[in-house]
């Protein structure tokens, strides 16, 4: 601060007491530990480098201390003529800025929060209105708060670190973005691209960022610094407020109207309730066709109404939940060393076997994918291949990475030694005998260490594990298909499972980037289990109606992502029976009565499999299948959409409540976790009372 | 030579071996390899981490993949802190890897080796030739519309013509001939008659055929990439309807007037690649690994260039010198069948004192009766991936001494550019 240069400079804020000038300085929070996150250094150039580092935390966060402590910074740049640029770099090893502080946003009461919201927009304008260049030195994550800081800065430079992802998440969590990036990203970028990537609340790696417009270049971290500092010394005209041409008349109208039809297409529980991603494309649309002041103005109003609602406040309570179960080990299981999976064999390589292999392999596990033929193993590794060509394609995964992918999955068609695996999975025909028989001889070709799973979906782990030496070293993984993209893990323990095998699995799912729930060895565990009656109980309601996809359409308006008979065409008529008849034989008596599934499975329908089910599959999109109709004994009055609704999720709350009193699970909180990202039940209803 | 630094060979697994252009053209050498090595590590279950280097014969390796042994090893899975290299003896550059392998251990420097060779034929690539890529050069260098032009003239159609790599590998720089020709040489001197040529491929074939179950046994799938994944779990070159009759209706290829050498007696050019675990005696017992033989003598030997076939003779003979066995004492003997007329013509020379002279021996070794010739056949029905052929042959002798409970065989090939490779092997 006290450079050669400041010293010729009359500066102001040299010696404050001598300054009879007081800066106006309306927003001062509270007694905050003044200077404490930020780091200010100047060098010979004439550079400020202000580095956020916030003390014992992994992360940057946004709260009113820190942005109160960026304003001080900031309002002292205003004042500082010698200060040529200012660079804003985070010292965290993974996260630039993650945005709000979530728990604040959570807790705060709503006056409250509308001071955070409006300090937010004030210090970034601030920011924004320095005169002197300021670069935004982007590595880790700038996501949310953070990338709307940067949106305020001249330039935006970036690591091609892993660690670094770019983006606007908040329609993730309820949100909008409310600090000015509704307002700068489409003023910036265009409004179709900005209201894409804002209500679709992508994060994106620093190469993509790059070629959507976000940030100007990326490089790599040794050279973050420099190349910051080469943009700071650039002149740059001091253009505040761009101006896109899709800004003009009519097209943020058009893009309105357009962008709200997609999103009730795909979401028609959107249409009855304020919900996060419409909101934004109102606020990005209609904020683009007024002043800058006005548009943040809408964020505001925005932010209000969205940030006090129950359905925000579920989202990010499902958020932070899903964020500690993917982390943390529960309580029990925090002294428990867990045993890092290197190797790992996948035995089946069905539709969940291939699945499961893929999941590992992408996230550096080395799998051997075994089947009893090698055509079976050759149409394992042809899915596989599937979902490579479809990563390509979507650039998540570039060549190499794919190449690295393959090269990850050993194929294997005999009995192979399977000492050196830390982890087996097994997904074979769900009978008890031929798992049972796997099982031993599994345990008969595998090490000390090896821990077994079975990727069952209904059957006893405990009466399998009878079947080996070591029942402590088997638990169940029961992965939902598709298994590279189900988010969830249902982790099953039987009495004898040791806590080791447990925190190991746990940790090891949470290695691939899932989330594990643990259940108890029960049938159908918790989704399967609360699914069941739903799905079954739509069927029954099905055969009275006239116009049984009404069902489907009322469902996804309450805000499953799918309906429910459309869910039994991709499960398979003849597994859901499967399912459901395991199910009866655990709890008689709780599923529904139907004959309408053998009645359609007698009929040659089996679902999407073979192309018929409630819906004809033959075409790119799924349309009802009138050969149902004659199936169906309709009764005189179709039900109301209220009643459907209500007999439906009534089974689903049902089965949840005696889930919790049976303690299959340990709390509601996980088993509305484990229902949302298993089956997708709204986080925004109420699975308990 | 210490007993405790006896290499051994612990496993061994091959690609099947499929005729250039077929079922295997799509996956290059990189490929090949690498599904040889994890197949292998697979069937052992052993850590990667164990093996001290990777050592593998190609003879031409893909030129996005210098040091292909490197690559394979990466790609296996095989930890980076593990070096690698690529040998090179020609036809038995597969024999080498293992061959130095075992001087590597010798020298103190390895115990743990990932052998094998790897060649895929389908692969080797189109070149222009000097002048033309000369020509491309001065066109990248001008500069300005009336150079280019000018650079562009000096274009003939001929430079559009690319050489074919493959053909030139197989053709001798210092004594100019193809190797079928160098074939074609030694039936006439030795007097090797077409019908005793074609009688040999029938009976290559004939013997593959009956060994099939047999063969399987050396082989793990190698699965295509690609949205439609096939696995490829058998050799594609045998023929089970060859005859005497069908062959004779060949054309000679590399002499059509007078020639006898013809596609149907040569072996066939092919894709594969066949990885061998080899280690220390020592090693395979601390880690409780049962060898399948161990390697006893080794020689490697120089003739004439244009009679390269002739370099199992003196290899034969100097390796079995160095082990201290006669002919006799071998239970099999596996020559490398590059042509039908050479592996005759290498017969003569061990049994026939005047022809023995003319190949370099003192005496002659004596007579290699056919049932310990190739029992299964040979490359003129599998195919001859030329990097790989060597490690075959020591896969497939050590395999058909197990099974027939056998103690001794000897491995043998004919190199191009004139010289013989033969190693001794022994099982318990």
């Amino acid at each position: 601060m006290n450079s050669a240069m400041n010293a010729i400079i009359l500066d102001p804020t040299e010696n404050p007491e001598e300054d009879s000038f007081v800066p106006w300085s309306p927003r001062k929070h509270g007694p905050h530990n003044a200077h404490r996150c930020f780091t200010k250094e100047i060098d010979a150039d004439g550079i400020c480098w202000l580095t956020f580092d916030t003390p014992d935390a992994a992360a940057n966060v946004w709260n009113f201390d820190t942005l109160d402590e960026l304003d001080c910074h900031i309002e002292d740049l205003h004042r500082d003529s010698s200060v040529r640029a200012l660079v804003i770099r985070s010292a965290k090893e993974r996260i630039y800025i993650a945005g709000a502080d979530l728990h604040a946003v959570q807790t705060l009461a709503p006056i409250r929060m509308k001071e955070l919201l409006v300090l937010g927009q004030d210090v970034f304008t601030h920011l924004e209105t320095l005169r002197i260049p300021k670069v935004a030195a982007i590595h880790g994550a700038c996501v949310g708060g953070g990338f709307e800081m940067a949106l305020a800065c001249d330039w935006r430079v970036a690591t091609d670190s892993e660690f670094t992802r770019i983006g606007l998440p908040e329609t993730q969590l309820g949100l909008i973005p409310g600090w000015g990036g509704s307002t700068r990203l489409p003023r910036m970028i265009g409004l179709p691209r900005a209201l894409d990537l804002i209500v679709r609340g992508k994060t994106m790696k620093a190469a993509e960022a790059k070629r959507a417009g976000l940030i100007h270049e990326v490089t790599a971290r040794e050279h973050l610094d420099s190349l910051a500092k080469k943009f700071a010394l650039r002149a740059t005209s001091a253009r505040h407020h761009h101006f896109h041409f899709t800004q003009l008349w009519p097209l943020p109208q058009v893009i309105r109207f357009r962008a709200k039809a997609m999103l009730f297409a795909k979401f028609p529980w959107m249409k009855s309730t304020i919900a996060a991603p419409a909101v934004a494309v109102d606020v990005v649309t209609r904020g683009a066709s007024r002043s800058f002041e006005k548009s943040l103005a809408l964020e505001q109003e925005a932010i209000t109404t969205l940030a006090g609602s129950t359905m925000t406040r579920s989202f990010i309570g499902t958020f932070l939940r899903k964020e500690s179960a993917s982390h943390k080990l529960p309580a029990a299981l925090a002294n428990v060393t867990a045993r890092p999976v290197v190797n790992a064999a996948v035995i089946g390589a069905g539709v969940m076997g291939s699945g499961i292999a893929y999941a590992l392999a992408t996230k550096g596990v080395r799998v051997i994918l075994t089947d009893a033929t090698p055509e079976l193993v050759a149409r394992g590794l042809s899915r596989i291949e599937g979902f490579l060509a479809d990563g390509i394609n979507r650039r998540a995964l570039s060549r190499k990475e794919a190449r690295e992918v393959r090269d990850r999955i050993a194929p294997a068609h005999a009995k192979v030694p399977l000492q050196r695996m830390d982890l087996v999975i097994e997904a074979v025909i769900e009978e008890m005998e031929a798992k049972k028989n796997l099982l031993a001889d599994l345990a008969s070709r595998t090490g000390p260490q090896t821990i077994l799973a079975t990727n069952t979906s209904a059957l006893s782990v405990a009466e399998m594990a009878a079947a080996v030496p070591h029942p402590e070293q088997v638990l169940g993984l029961h992965f939902f298909n598709p298994a590279h993209v189900m988010p969830l893990v249902e982790i099953v323990t039987h009495a004898r499972t040791s806590p080791e095998t447990t925190a190991t699995a746990m940790r090891f799912v949470q290695g691939i980037g899932k989330t594990p729930v643990l259940v108890q060895d029960s049938p159908g565990f918790v989704v399967n289990r609360i699914l069941m009656p739903y799905l079954i109980g739509a069927v029954s309601l099905a055969e009275t109606m006239h116009d049984p996809w009404r069902i489907d359409d009322t469902m996804t308006e309450f805000g499953m992502p799918m309906g429910p008979l459309r869910l039994l065409d991709e499960i398979g008529f003849d597994v859901a029976q499967h399912v459901a008849a395991t199910m009866s034989r655990a709890f008689p008596g709780r599923l529904p009565k139907t004959h309408l599934l053998a009645t359609l499975t007698a009929a040659g329908m089996l679902g999407r499999k073979n192309g018929q089910g409630f819906y004809l599959h033959n075409k790119a999109v799924a349309s009802p299948n009138p050969a149902l109709l004659k199936h169906l004994t309709p009764a005189f009055r179709e039900p109301e959409r209220a009643a459907i609704v209500t007999r439906l999720t009534g089974l689903m709350r049902d089965e949840a409540q005696r889930c919790l009193d049976e303690k299959v699970a340990s709390s509601a909180a996980d088993i509305e976790l484990a229902m949302l990202l298993g089956s997708g039940f709204p986080p925004f209803k109420k699975l308990f009372d | 030579m210490n007993p405790k630094e006896h290499l051994v060979i612990v496993a061994g697994v091959r690609t099947p071996f499929c005729r250039a252009g077929t079922a295997l053209a799509g996956l290059d050498a990189v490929e090949l390899g690498r599904a040889a090595v994890t197949g292998l590590l697979i069937k052992t279950g052993l850590d990667p981490a164990l093996v001290d280097e990777t050592i593998f014969g190609c003879v031409s390796q893909p030129a996005n993949a210098p040091n292909i042994a490197r690559i394979i090893a990466l790609r296996s899975g095989i930890p980076k802190e593990r070096p690698a290299m690529t040998v090179q003896r020609n036809c038995a550059s597969g024999l080498q890897a293992m061959t130095t392998a075992y001087e590597k251990l010798a020298a103190g420097q390895g115990e743990v080796f990932m052998v094998g060779g790897v060649e895929s034929m389908s692969q080797m690539p189109f070149q222009f030739r000097h002048e033309a890529a000369l020509k491309f050069a001065m066109l990248s260098r001008a500069r300005g519309v009336f150079s280019k032009a000018r650079a562009l003239s000096a274009f003939r159609l001929q430079d559009l013509m690319p050489v074919i790599t493959l053909k030139l590998g197989l053709t001798d720089p210092v004594a100019a001939l193809n190797m079928g020709e160098t074939a074609e040489l030694l039936a006439r001197e030795y007097r090797v008659s077409r019908d005793a040529q074609d009688a040999f491929a029938v009976r290559s074939h004939l013997l593959a055929l009956g060994s099939r179950a047999a063969i399987t046994e050396e082989i793990t799938p190698v699965y295509t990439t690609g949205r439609d994944v096939k696995a490829i779990t058998e050799d594609n070159g045998l023929r089970a309807d060859s005859s005497l009759e069908k062959l004779a209706r060949l054309q000679p290829i590399f002499d059509p007037l007078m020639g006898s050498v013809t596609a149907g007696n040569s072996s066939q050019v092919s894709d594969g690649a066949v990885a061998l675990l080899v280690c220390s005696e020592r090693r395979a017992e601390s880690l409780g690994l049962e060898p399948l033989g161990r390697l006893v003598s080794q020689a490697w030997t120089g003739c004439d260039p244009a009679r390269m076939g002739l370099g199992p003779v003196t290899a034969i003979s100097e390796a079995l010198r160095a082990a201290s066995w006669k002919l006799d004492d071998a239970d099999i003997v596996e020559i490398n069948e590059a042509f039908a007329a050479q592996v005759l013509a290498v017969l003569k020379c061990l049994k026939d004192p005047a022809s023995a002279r003319r190949a370099g021996l003192d005496a002659p070794l004596g007579e290699l009766d056919h049932a310990r010739l190739n029992p299964q056949g040979g490359a003129i029905a599998l195919g001859h991936p030329v990097g790989a052929s060597g490690a075959r042959l020591v896969l497939t002798a050590l395999l058909q001494l197990r099974r027939n409970k056998q103690q001794r065989a000897v491995v043998s090939l004919c190199i191009g550019g004139g010289q013989g490779g033969a190693v001794c092997l022994e099982t318990n």
